[in-house]
């Protein structure tokens, strides 16, 4: 099972974990880094190794908030030289927990990355946008019969 | 038609059933059995509007679901079947369903109710409906995700000295 690192400016991983286990149930083999105030790319370095050495699997998903950020410029320096290793930036909800279930059928490294990059963008709508193509149902007509609808 | 899986989770299609429990079970179909869901347009096309793509999804009156149920052409239809309470699971049965087995997922605590777990609670009235259903041989789960705990829903109302 591949590994997965979420790494974020504050506390936002440690958040996004707890809030996925109400979606997902029991999450294994997944580690936060938090990034706070004073700290640098080293701290990160350090959390890293750290973390893939805690971690089950040398094949690591790193899930980073910001493009350009810190835990991205210390997760890129981290991965860039190692084959097993890749990292998706603006992690959400909707990613991560795709991601997970991608990872419970069997994913590679490979397909939780194109999970991860289809499922953070799909998860972003606009209710008007489907709403005003969505046709409103009639339930006086469809409670009739033996067809589904 | 083949159900899968039949839950009773008070938010009918939301997140949680409509992903985990889909790909768990192997539904193709969801159907949510609820008069008040189904009589009531707006919220029904709302419910439509978070089923995921990949199914076919129905918000349908429990009468219409029995029958639909009976309707031979759907004899290889693969069903997860949601509905809010207890009661609702009597009426299906009572309307010809066949069932064996039934997910306590969700039902929304509100006054007068007793906690169960962190998702269900229970009202005098959903507890008479469960121990109707136990009594006719249904076999009651309370489990929430599909990677979460499953625990014997009738051990847990006796532990709430509710039977």
């Amino acid at each position: 099972m591949v590994a997965i690192v979420i790494a974020t400016h504050g506390d936002l991983s440690d958040a996004l974990m707890g809030t996925a286990k109400m979606i997902f149930g029991t999450i294994e083999n997944v580690a936060q880094v938090t990034f706070k105030p004073g700290e640098g790319i080293e701290n990160l370095l350090d959390k890293y190794q750290a973390a893939s050495e805690s971690l089950e699997d040398d094949h690591i998903l790193f899930l980073v908030d910001l493009f350009g950020g810190s835990p991205y410029n210390a997760a890129s320096r981290f991965v860039a030289r190692k084959e097993n290793m890749d990292i998706v930036t603006g992690v959400n909800l909707p990613m991560f927990v795709e991601v997970l279930g991608k990872r419970l059928a069997g994913g590679t490294l490979e397909e939780l990355v194109q999970t991860a990059k289809t499922a953070g963008a799909d998860g972003i709508k606009s209710f008007k946008e489907i709403f005003s193509h969505q046709t409103l149902a009639n339930s006086a007509k469809e409670d009739e019969g033996d067809e589904l609808g | 038609m083949k159900i899968k899986w039949l839950r009773i989770d008070s938010r009918l299609i939301h997140g949680q059933v409509a992903n985990n429990w889909v790909n768990h079970v192997g539904a193709g179909t969801i159907i949510a059995a609820n008069d008040s869901a189904a009589k009531d347009d707006l919220r029904k096309t709302l419910l439509l509007q978070v089923a995921p793509g990949r199914t076919k999804s129905y918000v349908m009156t429990i009468d219409k679901t029995a029958r639909c149920y009976k309707n031979p052409s759907y004899e290889n239809l693969d069903v997860l079947l949601v509905v809010e309470t207890p009661k609702d699971v009597l009426r299906l049965m009572d309307a010809g369903v066949e069932v064996t087995q039934v997910n306590v997922g969700g039902i929304t605590f509100k006054e007068g109710m007793t906690l169960i777990s962190e998702a269900v609670s229970v009202s005098p009235e959903d507890v008479e409906a469960f121990k109707e259903l136990d009594k006719r041989g249904v076999k009651l789960i309370l489990q929430q995700l599909p990677n979460t705990n499953a625990s014997d829903f009738m051990n847990r109302l006796k532990s709430k000295n509710l039977l």
